[in-house]
């Protein structure tokens, strides 16, 4: 009897992940030239906007835009670059992306001892790795962690540009094409949870918002396969259901769900029926609202 | 007992013995009772009494032994004197019959005890009346003394006297009748409320009219009674009593079979439809059993709102023809049946109107209200439609109620339809026309017009319009026909985007406007302009063929069915819209309204727009737009403006863009805004010329309606004008009302915002919070309150103390806990391993998380809480005294002093009450809470007490100050919100709560718009608990108000409320839900 093996995921080192295609990424505003501005002085960089408008995927982007030719960054001197990271004059940044929770603590960031055998070996946490590495480390929702665990970015994102390891009595500094990123989505969170002055005070403040009609439905139609039309009323639909944020509704549809509406249909599910189960249901529980949307959807769809 | 006494007595029992053997032995047990009551003389007047009875006659022993046998207890109900005079009563019964006597004395002691003494001689003659002589008349009489207690239940003396009187007057028919109504009446009359007369009235009368059937309508009243509301019986008789007076019906099987379907109809009900049954009765009284007879049957199509419908066209029919309206109300007639439904199958705009709203809300993309049309007729602004749907800018009017088609479906989309075409109105910018702006489908026109006319500029001279709308429509002489024209062409290019835009709705789109061409004038009975208006109206809805037009006019109808058709595309603005119309207009002012022959008609094809266009030459069509119109032919008529296509309504630009420049004047400060301000002058001049009001409709002059109509519209964008005072306000208006904002005069005042709902805005520092600590008064009242609770305040705080270590979270780097941390255990084996010191501490747990709670708790004490509630059920017994001296003297001197002024509980007292037991809770589990209390009069005297600050440990000093909790003034709730906010906003609690506490809605002096809108407070307190809410305070209202569901629904609308029936239930209730709040 023969078994044959075959990995069915692959992983990545950390530092290693970088994109190797060109994320799509549809610009709504001067967020590109933003970016690229403050990459360039190294200013740390706050995304703040509702859930599913594009954050995630802008730094993905950006992160293989600014590895392009074009836009490369001048090296560190001494630090020689491995050629493996060099191809065809794209040097890839890599890019480390760290969901923050309420639990996060400092160790899981900077990195801590393990024993091995009868040794001990030092493990490097992703921030001290992207801090290494010379990547983009983006923090994801950073107002879920803990404030202490927040502070110790501080350093990080001044001047000084360097990462105290404590553990090890070192201090890290970080290499050339490091940057901190954040997002932060004002929307839903409580005042208790708001980011302290001095932290805020680090970083310039990207705003992210729903893309407009025109370019949703263009962002919709590629990421969902849909046709162009169906694309535009599924923007439609965002937009009117939008209409309804502080009339009952907390958060308006994201594109994010559109997306899902439209991959729904691609699938030969009702259009109707694609909105209610990805946009309706989604955005609201009370059944008043939901009536309503269900009519706005009904209109816009046969 | 004297001894000459007892001898006598003796004496008395020897004679009875003799009279009759074994009275005696009746006689003895009651003299002994009757001797510890009376004072000897009387003792044996009473034997006496006796003894005459027994010695009457040959049965009168009988009678003698009753009447020693009840003395006893009747003797201790009334005075001596009174007493005899009962006996006297019962002797003279006794002269007439001994059985009645024997009956008359049974009795008494049930009659007596809910009868005055000093009707004691009317009760028994009313027995004695009933008395003929005869055996059966005894029977009846007799009967009548033994049902007396119960009756005596229920009926006044009066009443008895009327009930007897009928009883006589039916046995003088029949006893055995009479006896048997007496017997169901017991259980007739408990059920009557106070109006007893109404059945003994039908009673009476029937009596008179067919005595046979009185006994049937007895028993039909006993039936049908129960399963009537008891508020609605004695409605119910009079009805009947109409109906008997009618002389029509057979009166028991009448009560029988409405009482029949009453039982089938909700409680709920019976008000409304013996209302209508009223209504009818003075019409047609033999109408009204067959329509209570058919209310459960149309009733489970309909809806009780609907039934009042069916109802009204029903008087309709049978006012024409009364054999119709009876079958119709039989539901056995056809227009009967149609009408039901009609009914059943339409749907009503208070039903959808909460779901309509938002999805307007989601098309418009701004802040657009739902309303019935009749709404907006009663603003008297301009719109005078009770039905046809409309918008004015802000609010969409619908039709209350559509029943148009078959199924509730497909009304259902038709209320669709006329709110989307409604809400497109907003959604793609009718009323943002700009005259300036260019059309992207034509050559504008507008700029090439040098000058308009003569008598027309006057408007240009005086250097202002007030709105665009308002300069495009001066460019025309006839004004009706370019509104008409626009309207149509306006309309049709809303419908053509709609349909492109939102294909969902295309398929009842169309069909709307299918069956909207079915009710089009035919265009060959139109004179030939009105026919070409009437073309383009029919092209609007879709007609391809079939479309005639004057053979004469062919090339100008082609013209504007191209013109038309141009602008109906997804991609026209409302420039486009106005470009045509100046157009069509043009080429319309070219065609005089006169006559064509029927053979003078000619079918249009419109396929060929732009052949027909390519007619048109723009310089000829400037001349004809800027030419003095000739006069007019002989035989041309006036223009007879075009009726509206019924699902579009009514389309006023002018008045919509007004409204809504209006409300935009309304936002701006005063001072940035770029253009002029719209003052009530002009406003009234664009009235005067505007074709879309009719000023001759109202009462007084055009001038007066004009200032009417003006004055209206300002009010209602939330502009009310500054007057000077001598130009007479209405006396609700306060002066102060009108200032501006405040400020704060002394230390401990606060300045806050309200909002102005109309507005749609803040009314900048409007009112002034003054802050003071509550007075002190009695310490003791606390603990005579706790007391009052007894062991119902321990078990709160137990219950209360039970909540702390509800929420875990895991703690790490313990010396001890539930496990192991295993990053903790590996960092201190590195530790070991690298020579330092390693941490002991490698444990987690979950602990308990500190309660943190910080809490507002404000009460309303205006004045509606000095309101009494019924006596509490609760009686304190003495067993409540305190046991400390001091506590228990003050408690007798509240429990005195509360026994001399006021014996009822209020609901302020229960506010008190609540606030003690919630402070002995709260004080055992510690969370951070404040007590306030508010109330005021005007705005610039909102009153906040502070009974503990939130900041303030509870002391004996607060115990004192709810000793002096009293009711005070208004309710100005938003203010006193906000100040509390501002308190737990200073707090660094994880949950804070806002607990609002009142006794209604809240009211002020000036608390509305004009004083009488109590939409203005309602949304006020809602915006302040809105923002308590944005500030992460989670707010709740307690209110005791019955009617609080209406206004609470509005006014916390994200929030909990919740409305107490039982108010008593306060103190219990607000613990509970504090408990469930703060988990
Ligand atoms: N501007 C854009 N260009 C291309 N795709 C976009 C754009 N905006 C949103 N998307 C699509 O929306 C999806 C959701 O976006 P993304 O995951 O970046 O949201 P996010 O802002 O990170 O949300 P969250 O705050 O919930 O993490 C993406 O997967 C992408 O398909
Ligand atoms: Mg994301």
């Amino acid at each position: 009897m023969t078994t044959r093996t075959q990995t069915l995921y692959r992983s990545y080192i950390i530092e290693e992940y970088h994109l190797a295609d060109e994320p799509y990424y549809v610009p709504v505003g001067d967020e590109i030239e933003l970016f690229e501005a403050a990459y360039r002085q190294r200013i740390p960089i706050l995304f703040k906007g509702p859930t599913g408008c594009g954050k995630t995927r802008f730094v993905e982007y950006m992160s293989y835009r600014l590895g392009q030719p074009l836009t490369r960054v001048s090296q560190r001197s001494g630090e020689d670059a491995d050629d493996s990271d060099v191809q065809n004059g794209h040097r890839n940044i890599p890019l480390v992306t760290i969901a923050c929770h309420e639990d996060l603590t400092a160790s899981d960031l900077v990195g801590r001892y393990l024993l091995q055998g009868d040794s001990t070996i030092w493990i490097d946490g992703p921030l001290t790795r992207a801090v290494k590495a010379g990547g983009i480390c983006y923090l994801d929702e950073i107002v879920e962690a803990r404030k202490d665990t927040t502070v110790l970015i501080h350093p990080l994102t001044d001047h000084r540009r360097i990462l105290p390891v404590e553990k090890r009595g070192e201090l890290l500094e970080a290499a050339e094409g490091f940057l901190l990123v954040m997002s932060y989505n004002p929307g839903y969170q409580s005042a208790l949870k708001d980011l302290k002055h001095s932290t805020r005070q680090r970083f310039v403040a990207i705003e992210f918002h729903p893309p407009p009609p025109e370019i949703e439905s263009q962002i919709v139609e590629h990421e969902a396969g849909v046709d162009r039309k169906t694309a535009e009323q599924l923007a439609k639909l965002g937009e009117k259901v939008r209409n309804l944020r502080e009339h009952g509704l907390a958060e308006g549809a994201s594109t994010r769900l559109l997306i899902y509406a439209g991959k729904l249909m691609a699938q030969g599910i009702q259009p109707r029926r694609a909105c209610q189960v990805a946009v309706n249901w989604a955005v609201t529980d009370d059944s008043s609202i939901h009536s309503s949307i269900a009519e706005v959807i009904s209109s816009i769809f046969e | 007992m004297k001894q000459k006494t007892l001898r006598e007595l003796d004496l008395a029992e020897e004679r009875l013995e003799a009279a009759h053997s074994g009275l005696a032995a009746t006689f003895a047990p009651a003299a002994e009772i009757v001797a510890s009551e009376l004072r000897d003389d009387q003792v044996i007047e009473w034997a006496e009494k006796g003894l005459e009875m027994a010695e009457q006659s040959v049965r009168s022993w009988e009678a003698a032994a009753r009447f020693f046998e009840v003395s006893p207890a009747v003797a201790r109900m009334m005075p001596f004197n009174y007493f005899m005079k009962w006996a006297d009563c019962g002797s003279e019964l006794c002269m007439e019959s001994p059985t009645l006597a024997v009956s008359y004395f049974a009795a008494s002691p049930g009659a007596m005890s809910r009868l005055r003494s000093r009707h004691i001689e009317t009760w028994a003659n009313l027995g004695r009346g009933l008395y003929k002589g005869t055996w059966k008349s005894s029977a009846l009489a007799t009967r009548f003394f033994e049902a007396s207690p119960k009756l005596l239940a229920t009926l006044t003396v009066p009443e008895m006297e009327r009930f007897a009187g009928l009883l006589g007057a039916l046995s003088h028919r029949s006893y055995d009748m009479a006896a048997e109504c007496l017997a169901i009446s017991e259980d007739i009359f408990p059920m009557l409320g106070e109006d007893k007369r109404a059945f003994i009235r039908l009673g009476a009368s029937l009596t008179e009219t067919t005595w046979r059937q009185v006994k049937g309508l007895f028993e039909s009243v006993a039936r049908a009674l129960p399963a009537i509301q008891p508020d609605q019986r004695a409605r119910f008789l009079r009805l009947a009593q109409g109906l008997q007076d009618s002389g029509k019906a057979n009166l028991p099987a009448a009560i029988s079979s409405a009482g029949q379907a009453m039982s089938q109809l909700d409680g709920e009900h019976h008000e409304p439809i013996l209302g209508m049954g009223e209504t009818l009765m003075k019409k047609t009284p033999g109408a009204v059993p067959s329509f209570i007879e058919s209310c459960p049957r149309a009733l489970e199509k309909v809806s009780i709102s609907q039934l009042s419908q069916w109802f009204e066209q029903g008087v309709g029919i049978l006012d024409l023809n009364e054999d119709g309206g009876l079958a119709y109300f039989r539901i056995e007639s056809a227009k009967s049946h149609e009408a039901l439904e009609i009914l059943s199958s339409s749907v009503e705009l208070s039903r959808i109107k909460d779901v309509m709203e938002m999805y307007c809300l989601a098309l418009a993309g701004a802040d657009v209200k739902l309303a019935a049309s009749n709404e907006l007729a009663d603003k008297n602004i301009g719109w005078v439609s009770d039905e046809a749907p409309t918008t004015e800018g802000s609010t969409v009017y619908l039709p209350a109620q559509e029943g148009r088609y078959p199924t509730k479906e497909e009304n259902f989309a038709l209320y669709k339809v006329v709110s989307t075409h409604q809400v497109a109105h907003l959604e793609f910018g009718s009323f943002r026309f700009r005259y300036d702006l260019p059309s992207t489908l034509f050559d504008d026109l507008r700029p090439q017009i040098a000058a308009v006319p003569k008598d027309r500029d006057a408007q240009a001279a005086e250097g202002g319009w007030a709105t665009d709308m308002q300069r495009f429509f001066d460019l025309f002489e006839e004004r009706r026909l370019a509104l008409d024209v626009f309207t149509i062409v306006e309309d049709g290019r809303l419908d053509a985007i709609v349909v492109s835009d939102y294909p969902g709705i295309r398929t009842s789109y169309l069909a709307v406007q299918d069956g909207a061409l079915k009710s089009r004038p035919d265009i060959r009975s139109l004179p030939a302009r009105e026919a070409l208006v009437e073309l383009m109206v029919r092209l609007s809805l879709r007609q391809e063929s079939g479309l005639a037009a004057p053979a004469k006019y062919r090339d100008e109808a082609g013209q504007v069915a191209a013109l038309a058709r141009k602008v109906a595309t997804p991609t026209a603005v409302v420039e486009d819209a106005a470009e045509a119309t100046l157009r069509i207009y043009a080429i319309l002012s070219q065609v005089p309204n006169e006559e064509t022959a029927p053979d003078d008609w000619e079918e249009v094809d419109v396929s060929d727009t732009e052949g027909a266009e390519a007619g048109l030459d723009d310089q000829q069509l400037l001349n004809q737009l800027t030419q003095q119109s000739e006069e007019g032919q002989a035989d041309e008529q006036e223009y007879n403006p075009s009726q509206d296509v019924d699902y579009r309504g009514e389309f006023k630009p002018e008045l919509g863009q007004m409204m809504t420049e209006l409300r935009m004047q309304r936002q701006e400060q005063p001072g940035d805004q770029e253009g002029e301000q719209i003052t009530q002058e002009m406003l009234e001049e664009m009235l005067k010329s505007s074709a879309e009001v009719d000023l001759e409709s109202g009462e007084g002059g055009t001038e007066e309606a004009t200032g009417a109509f003006a004055d209206n519209m300002l009010k209602e964008a939330g502009l009310n004008m500054p007057q000077t005072p001598e130009m007479g306000q209405g006396p609700l208006v306060h002066l102060d009302e009108d200032g501006g904002p405040l400020n704060p005069d002394e230390p401990q005042t606060f300045v806050y915002d309200e909002w102005d709902f109309r507005a749609d805005d803040y009314k900048p520092r409007w009112c002034i919070v003054r802050q003071k600590t509550m007075a002190e008064g009695d310490a003791g009242y606390f603990g005579s309150t706790l007391h009052s609770y007894g062991p119902l305040a321990d078990q709160i705080r137990r219950q209360f103390e039970m909540l702390v270590p509800e929420m875990f979270r895991k703690v790490r780097k313990l010396e001890d806990g539930e496990e192991i941390d295993i990053d903790d255990v590996i960092e201190a084996i590195v530790d070991i391993r690298t020579g330092a010191g390693p941490s002991e501490k490698l444990y987690w747990k979950r602990n308990k998380v500190q309660r943190d709670v910080a809490v507002v708790f404000l009460l309303d004490t205006s004045a509606s809480t000095a309101e009494a509630i019924e006596e509490a059920k609760k009686v304190t017994d003495d067993w409540d005294a305190p046991s400390d001296p001091v506590e228990y003297m003050v408690w007798l001197r509240t429990r005195r002093g509360e026994g001399m002024r006021r014996s009822y509980k209020r609901i302020i007292d229960l506010e008190k009450e609540a606030m003690v037991l919630l402070i002995h809770a709260l004080e055992a589990i510690g969370d951070v809470y404040g007590i306030y209390s508010f109330s005021g009069y005007g705005r610039e005297n909102v009153e906040f007490y502070t009974i503990k600050d939130i900041d303030e440990n509870f002391s004996e000093r607060v115990q004192r100050r709810i000793d002096r909790v009293a009711p005070l003034h208004a309710t100005r709730m938003g203010p006193a919100i906000r100040h509390a906010t501002s308190k737990l906003e200073a707090q660094d609690a994880r949950t804070k709560l806002l607990f609002l506490i009142s006794d209604g809605r809240p009211q002020d002096r000036g608390y509305s718009r004009e004083g009488v809108e109590k939409e203005y407070a309602v949304h006020d307190t809602r915006m302040a608990l809105d923002e308590a809410l944005d500030k992460d305070i989670n707010a709740f209202c307690l209110t005791v108000d019955k009617n609080g569901h209406d206004y609470l629904k509005t006014m916390c609308a994200d929030m909990g409320y919740e409305v107490l029936d039982d108010i008593y239930t306060l103190p219990n209730r607000l613990l509970y839900l504090y408990r469930r709040l703060t988990i």
